[in-house]
């Protein structure tokens, strides 16, 4: 980290980048370095960690990308709750006991097809013609206001969508009851 | 200012590296980070093209916002699931689901 | 009730049918006068029928030319007439001579029945049948389409083989009535292409215009002559003419009163009838009437031949049939329209009448076989004298009315064909005269050859001698309706010469008192060898057997035609047959069906490991796709 923090400060002060440009590339190491990590580092607990610094990452790319709300509900909902869910995940399920998780068996095939599809996205986004670019700000007062105003309906749907996975987690979850044990004996 | 097709780059890096997280990964829990990262590719996507293509940049960032949302509480259901996997098998690897095998 | 309403005629016999046949068991007597009343009220209506022709012929309404009677209803339409099939009924003189001939021959043989088939098994469906076949045939003379005439073709094919396999439990009637059918089939096949190749240029089915359409050139003259050579195929094989001729003999297994209408007076001349009827086509198509005429001649001869051999009463008249029917088409391939309908009119009167004598010959001796008769005119006189009568008409003696129409013929062949045909057709009227003459001696003179059989020799009950005799007053007279005098003492315009018409060969009928008296020569002649040889105990008979064994043999094995035909049946159709079998067992069977079975679960024990169970693999069969539609989205843009 800190060796490319040091080429971009210098990068900025010889005016070869300018400033959004040089966060962009720090959000952009943190993002891809923090992706990498989670996806190839065999211990479980750090690469749960490794997910925590990209998913920081993002909320930086949001706010350059004058999205600050999302930016804020980023930190909060993945940083605060969901990572603190998979680390309750882990406890439960005795990770600290074998933190070390071996890779599947298709790791060449999910190796090549993996760089295929970002092969084919970059070579799209670098080809198409976009048309002219402008950045269009949306004031963040307005966002909640226009928020339950045109989107009304998704917003409730969301809702019960949120009580619906809520119960179903309880259902899945708990402890297995003496009639639930009785009747997966049953069934089972 | 930055140009698009940077945060393109960036998104479509980020959802490769997330489906190779999720097809070489064997535990369950490691899956389900990996489909975090996919989701978050996309969202970079869509507010990028909300800021940058639309005059009026708000659907793009209502759907990453509902992604988010949605992500949350998927990720709260599959922990669930993943718990039910460990009490039959032992195991959160996800080659011990094998009961549909031929 | 007229012409319009002759449809009339054969519904009653199909009401006949139908009520005998569901009910019989319930009606007094099995519902056999049912079917006479039935066929009383025909005749008496046909009588109407022929009131009104006459009337419309004294009234101008139509010329001797051409005097006819249309009525015709659209029973299927299709596309604005492009397909169309009509009921259609046409009256003239043609179909007044059959009217009267099928509903006469029907009721003395109906009559005659009641007396031969008492105490049979099934005596109600025999009467039943008869109706239907009746029915079938009136339906056959009053068609004026083509099509409705195949479907009454058809029916009279069927009533046939139910009434010659009426004792199906003898296998030999089984197979004869199987034979029956299976030969006329070959027959039927041709007649109805003919019927679609005449369609297909003119577009109607209907007989009228299909004539007026050939004789105006609609059709080229080698696409006719083969569409009436397929027409004749139909009626070779329902006139048991060669080679489809097979069949008759055998017929002979069915009840002598079915031999009689069926074999004899009417079935086999449906295709006489047909070809008359399409005769101006045939004019206009030389090389098909040329056709008629030779297998009419080669038919004749040969089937002469072969009754001078036969042993059994029944057979000999069968070959006599076919022999006659052989004079008619030679008739009609010289286009003497009038001779064969009034050889036809008198055949049907005299055969009938053999063929019922024999049968009351057979009823009342048990035997068929010439070597269990002899000498029953002492005993059976009544069937003697008519039997003799019979005989002498067909010989062709003079007054009697076989003398009369084989005159006609023969007086035609001379005048508009070649000579040798007339050479041929003059030595089988002397040889017909000569087997007609040997199975008299042979039944009713001479010793008594089987004398159990001839001590229970009786005379046959009333109602058997009364047809017998009535058939025999017409085989008499009958030929004198050909006399413009005695027509016209009828109320007719004239004599049958004025009835039908032979086209451009407007013909009145004349006695040449020269030809006829040739003709009387020959009979007689024919008469004088068949003496010769057979009377007495036959002793010259036997020694001329004796003269070729071997010529003997071709005859009485009728040519081994028959075995001709199982030869090519055992190794040409059943050994195709043998090839289209393996063809459908290995090809279509073992690999089409069965081998796509197999390769469904070679491929599916093979494939399924493809379903580990396991998510990443899924996952990255997932993700392949969608690679796949990048790529080529990618592709495109």
């Amino acid at each position: 980290m800190a060796p490319i923090l040091l080429v971009l400060i210098a990068l900025l002060v010889g005016d070869q980048i300018t400033g959004p440009e040089l966060v962009f590339w720090l959000a952009f190491t943190v993002i891809v370095l923090g992706a990498l990590g989670t996806v190839l580092i065999p211990n479980i607990v750090h690469a749960a960690l490794a997910l925590i610094a990209a998913l920081l990452g993002v909320a930086g790319i949001y706010v350059l990308l004058a999205a600050e709300f999302i930016a804020l509900v980023q930190v909060m909902v993945y940083g605060g709750g969901v990572v603190l869910l998979i680390i309750f995940g882990l406890m439960m399920t005795n990770a600290q006991d074998d933190p070390l998780v071996t890779d599947g068996s298709q790791k060449p095939f999910a190796l090549l097809v993996a760089l295929l599809l970002g092969g084919v996205f970059v070579a799209a986004a670098l080809d198409a013609q976009w048309g002219a670019e402008t950045v269009s700000v949306i004031p963040f007062r307005d966002f909640g206001a226009r928020l339950f105003r045109d989107f009304m309906v998704p917003v409730i749907i969301v809702g019960v969508l949120l009580d619906i996975a809520l119960t179903g987690g309880i259902v899945n979850a708990r402890p297995p009851l003496h009639a639930d044990a009785e009747s997966e004996g049953g069934a089972g | 200012m930055i140009p698009l097709e940077n945060f393109l780059i960036l998104s479509g890096i980020l959802f490769a590296i997330g489906l190779y997280g999720v097809m070489a990964r064997r535990s369950a829990i490691l899956i389900l980070m990996s489909v975090e990262l996919m989701l978050a590719g996309v969202s970079i996507n869509f507010v990028a093209f909300a800021t940058y293509l639309d005059g009026d940049a708000f659907s793009g960032m209502v759907f990453a916002l509902f992604v988010i949302t949605v992500a949350a509480a998927e990720v709260g259901l599959a922990l669930g699931i993943v718990l039910r996997l460990f009490r039959e098998r032992r195991t959160a690897y996800v080659d011990a689901a094998d009961s549909l095998k031929w | 009730m007229g012409m319009e309403q002759v449809w009339i005629l054969p519904a009653i016999p199909v009401a006949a049918f139908v009520v005998i046949s569901l009910f019989s068991g319930l009606i007094p007597r099995r519902g056999d006068f049912l079917a006479v009343l039935g066929m009383l009220a025909v005749v008496i209506l046909v009588g109407f029928v022929l009131a009104d022709f006459q009337g419309s012929f004294r009234n101008g309404l139509f010329s001797p030319q051409s005097g006819a009677n249309e009525y015709a209803f659209d029973w299927l339409n299709i596309g604005h007439e492009f397909f169309v099939i009509e009921f259609s009924t046409y009256v003239d003189a043609i179909t007044m001579v059959m009217l009267p001939v099928v509903s006469f021959v029907a009721l003395m043989v109906l009559v005659y029945s009641i007396g031969y088939m008492r105490g049979e098994q099934r005596y109600g469906w025999y009467f039943a049948a008869l109706s239907l076949f009746v029915a079938a045939m009136l339906l056959l003379v009053i068609s004026g389409n083509l099509l409705q005439l195949y479907l009454a073709w058809e029916g009279v094919g069927l009533a046939s083989y139910l009434l010659i396999g009426f004792h199906w439990e003898r296998q030999s009637a089984a197979e004869a009535a199987k034979k029956a059918f299976i030969t006329t089939r070959i027959g039927d096949v041709g007649l109805l292409i003919g019927i679609i190749l005449l369609w297909r240029v003119t577009g109607t089915f209907d007989i009228q215009e299909i004539i007026h359409a050939a004789e105006h050139g609609m059709f080229s003259e080698t696409y006719l002559t083969v569409s009436l050579l397929f027409l004749f195929m139909g009626a070779v094989g329902k006139s048991a003419q060669f080679p489809l001729h097979v069949w008759l003999p055998d017929a002979m297994e069915g009840p002598t009163p079915v031999s009689a209408l069926i074999h004899a007076a009417t079935m086999v001349v449906a295709g006489v009838y047909l070809v008359a009827r399409m005769l101006p086509a045939y004019e206009v198509a030389p090389i098909a009437q040329d056709v008629v005429l030779y297998t009419g001649l080669i038919t004749a001869l040969m089937a002469a031949t072969m009754g001078l051999v036969a042993t059994d009463i029944k057979r000999v008249l069968a070959f006599s049939t076919i022999s006659q029917l052989g004079f008619m088409f030679v008739a009609l391939g010289v286009g003497a329209v009038t001779a064969a309908m009034f050889h036809l009119f008198t055949h049907a009167f005299f055969k009938s009448l053999l063929f019922l004598g024999s049968g009351s010959v057979i009823h009342s001796t048990e035997q068929q076989e010439v070597s269990g008769l002899g000498g029953l005119r002492k005993k059976m006189p009544i069937t003697t004298v008519t039997f003799m009568i019979g005989s002498l008409a067909l010989a062709g003696i003079p007054i009697f009315a076989g003398f009369f129409s084989k005159d006609e013929i023969l007086h035609d062949l001379l005048k508009h064909g070649p000579l040798f045909a007339y050479v041929v057709l003059a030595a089988t009227a002397i040889l017909t005269a000569t087997y007609s003459t040997r199975l008299v001696l042979l039944t009713f003179f001479g010793k008594p050859k089987n004398s159990h059989a001839f001590d229970h020799a009786h005379e046959s009950p009333l109602i058997m001698t009364v047809p017998l005799v009535l058939l025999a007053v017409l085989a008499t007279v009958s030929g004198f309706f050909a006399v413009d005098e005695v027509g016209r003492l009828f109320g007719f315009v004239g004599g049958i010469g004025q009835l039908v018409f032979e086209g451009e060969h407007g013909h009145v009928f004349d006695l040449d008192l020269a030809f006829a008296g040739t003709a009387t020569v020959m009979a007689l002649l024919g008469l004088a060898i068949g003496w010769t040889y057979w009377h007495g105990d036959a002793k010259r008979a036997e020694q001329a057997q004796g003269w070729s064994p071997e010529l003997h043999q071709l005859l009485v094995r009728r040519y081994y035609i028959d075995e001709l035909y199982q030869g090519v049946i055992n190794n040409v159709i059943l050994g195709a047959a043998s090839v289209v079998a393996w063809f459908d067992k290995r090809v279509v069977n073992e690999t089409g069906v069965d081998g796509g079975a197999q390769l469904i679960g070679f491929f599916g024990l093979r494939l399924k490991f493809l379903q580990t169970g396991r998510i990443p693999n899924y996952v990255l069969g997932m993700a392949l796709g969608v690679l796949a539609l990048a790529i080529v989205a990618f592709s495109k843009a």
